[in-house]
């Protein structure tokens, strides 16, 4: 049973129009979703924290597990400052704050992504597995190192990106503000 | 056709070694086929491929081939680029209000409503995310240079010795031109008796009261001969029982990559500096001649001298054989060849060398008296006393081609011409007035040709193994280097070269 669109955007987001964005899906303020990007809310709802960035052809998706139903229960939280680089598929079980997907890169079911983590370009994650804070994967042979420091958030672009996004895309409205459902509660 | 696979079709080089004509040169003055293996190499300039600056051979040799400015990510070994900050400067009245906030400190002149801030600068790897702050460099305020370089733990060590082996070799020059000096008299306008005992020299010098001449013998520091100890450092206790954090331990590239120190920590990694790569020329060892000249400058990808085979050299590519390969089953192969140059060529396949064909390259050597400019030696050459007359020392070996041919081809009949490569002719209308051709020739359009040869596989072959056919390629060549002033004209050569072609692999044997 395919599941109603429910998407709740919060002021300050920038969510372009041509953005596939399927299910229940929660954007915190200050995110940018670009257009043709993909977000995938099939198991269960995703919130998505502040100040994310989603670029062209990414892919976010909460998939149903074999013979599962959705399930309203079932949240994928993504945390704030999380970079989703261009053609990264992303189908992680929970993920942290700041971390970046870089482009083409994979994280396939059961991986839990922590906090300033780096998925290096390309990268396929496939085995279910936690990845310890500020991991940083790279290169052809996929090693891992840690950081000494989380990866900076990127304000700058986002600044930059919520002023020219506009001017060329169509955006979805932000509808829901929090204000005024306490006000209206 | 045998784009980014080994090619079948192989030239045999002048040195006797195979290769594919992409990899051969061309010395057009001797004439002959040169591989990478039978050219001098020389270095032509140094230069850094990140900052493409060009630097000296000189200077390279003193920064031990590396880039002053370009550094190297020592954990994924990309190169590093610098990345800005802005850092606030506490001023220094404030620091003082901070220092003392208890006593009453007198009001700044000017309130810190403007903070002034600084651009700080740090190394960064675009790859792996590592910066110059994880194993704690200070941030720099320029932007290049002024990194520290990290001292060699060993570094007084490697000095001593360097400076010994330094002084070894000044003193064995020393001897050996003493030695010379002995042993050759000079060749005096008048040679006399005394010369020879070199007594008159030591006689005045006495008369007038100096001291023997006596060149002050450099005599090499003492250096300690290093110990080997037995005595190796224990485990450390916890080794067998902590579980060891593989993220902090180097692995064998980081180590290499800092030969110095070889950390085993991941803490203990420093930036490296870049190492700067060489433009190469190279020169033919028997006319010394340059095959291949660069563009100096390094954005330059261009050359002042190539001579590439495949501009000179007919190229032939293996199109198909006509039957799947049995053993001693008569078999055909369709071979195209190019014609690379603007002249005409006569090509005739052969079994056997051509007797009088080769010309030898002693009287073509004496034939073209070469007015070529004088043999520019580089740089280099001069520092390191290398001359060219000891290059020239260095002879090739000549070396028969291994035989390892299996199969028996069937020479063509007479030999055929391949027209002279013509780009505007590949706009003109295809009108080929038809024209007597030799048999073998199964096409032919402007400066191409394909022909059908005949071979047959030696009969003790076994299913999978490969076949290979040789043959010698005859073809004329015009050598349009101005020899002499007066003879402009341009010379045309027979040459030959051999070919080897792996044909395939024999087929599995048809089931009767």
């Amino acid at each position: 049973m395919p599941v109603e669109n429910n998407v709740k955007i919060l002021p300050k987001s920038v969510v372009c129009e041509e953005s596939t964005l399927r299910g229940d899906i929660t954007f915190s303020a200050g995110c940018v979703v670009h257009p043709s990007a993909t977000i995938i809310a099939e198991a269960g709802p995703i919130i998505i924290g502040e100040n994310c960035i989603v670029e062209e052809y990414a892919t976010i998706a909460h998939r149903l597990a074999d013979g599962a139903s959705y399930d309203t229960n079932n949240i994928l939280s993504i945390g704030s400052h999380n970079v989703f680089e261009v053609g990264c598929t992303v189908e992680a079980a929970r993920i942290g704050d700041k971390n970046v997907f870089e482009s083409k890169s994979f994280v396939g079911r059961g991986v839990t992504v922590s906090s300033g983590c780096v998925i290096g370009a390309g990268i396929q994650m496939r085995t279910a597995q936690l990845m310890p804070e500020n991991t940083i994967v790279y290169g052809q042979q996929a090693l891992q190192r840690e950081a000494i420091e989380k990866q900076g958030s990127q304000t700058l672009q986002i600044d930059f990106l919520r002023k020219v996004l506009p001017n060329y895309h169509h955006l979805r409205k932000p509808n829901y503000d929090p204000k005024k459902a306490r006000s209206v509660i | 056709m045998s784009f980014m696979q080994p090619s079948p079709v192989k030239y045999a080089c002048s040195c006797g070694i195979l290769n594919p004509i992409n990899k051969l040169f061309f010395c057009r003055h001797c004439p002959k086929l040169r591989c990478g293996f039978c050219v001098c190499h020389e270095i032509e300039s140094h230069f850094c491929s990140n900052c493409l600056e060009n630097i000296p051979s000189s200077e390279a040799r003193h920064k031990k081939n590396c880039c002053a400015n370009c550094f190297d990510c020592p954990c994924c070994q990309h190169t590093l680029s610098a990345r800005a900050t802005t850092v606030p400067v506490v001023r220094k009245t404030e620091e003082s209000k901070d220092g003392e906030s208890a006593t009453e400190a007198t009001p700044s002149p000017k309130p810190s409503a403007m903070p002034t801030t600084k651009k700080m600068y740090y190394l960064s790897c675009l790859s792996c995310r590592w910066t110059t702050r994880d194993v704690g460099i200070p941030d720099q305020g320029v932007a290049t240079g002024t990194w520290p370089d990290k001292e060699c733990l060993y570094q007084v060590r490697f000095n001593t010795l360097m400076e010994y082996y330094q002084s070894l070799v000044l003193q064995e020059k020393q001897e050996k031109q003493e030695f010379l000096r002995r042993k050759t008299p000079k060749q005096h306008k008048f040679p006399s008796l005394t010369d020879r005992t070199g007594l008159t020299v030591s006689l005045i010098r006495r008369q007038i009261g100096w001291s023997d001449k006596n060149i002050p013998k450099t005599k090499p520091i003492n250096i300690a001969a290093a110990e080997a100890t037995a005595e190796v450092e224990a485990l450390p206790e916890d080794i067998f029982t902590q579980p060891i954090n593989l993220r902090n331990i180097t692995t064998v590239a980081q180590r290499h990559s800092q030969p110095a120190e070889q950390p085993e920590a991941v803490s203990k990694l420093y930036p490296q500096r870049r190492s700067l790569w060489i433009k190469r020329s190279l020169r033919c060892r028997q006319c010394e001649h340059n095959l291949i000249k660069p563009e100096y400058h390094p954005t330059s990808i261009k050359y002042r001298i190539q001579l590439f085979a495949s501009y000179h050299v007919p190229e032939v590519l293996m199109v198909r054989c006509e039957q799947p390969l049995q053993p001693g089953q008569a078999n055909a192969i369709f071979l195209k060849f190019t014609n690379p140059t603007m002249y005409d060529m006569t090509i005739s396949v052969l079994d056997v060398a051509p007797q009088d064909a080769q010309i030898s390259p002693d009287t073509f050597q004496q034939a073209c008296r070469i007015k070529e400019e004088a043999v520019t030696s580089s740089p280099l050459l001069k520092t390191t006393g290398i001359t060219l007359a000891r290059q020239n020392s260095i002879r090739e070996v000549k070396r028969d081609v291994r035989e390892l041919t299996n199969a028996t081809i069937v020479p063509l009949e007479g030999p055929f011409v391949l027209n002279q490569r013509d780009d505007s002719k590949e706009f003109d209308e295809d009108v080929q007035a038809p024209t007597e051709e030799p048999k073998f020739i199964v096409w032919r359009k402007a400066n191409k040709v394909l022909i059908r040869l005949e071979f047959t596989p030696a009969a003790e072959l076994q299913s999978g193994n490969t076949v290979t056919l040789g043959f010698y390629m005859q073809y004329t060549y015009v050598n349009t280097v101005s020899n002499t002033p007066d003879k402009k004209e341009p010379t045309t050569h027979a040459l030959y070269s051999r070919i080897f072609i792996e044909a395939g692999d024999i087929a599995n044997a048809i089931a009767n």
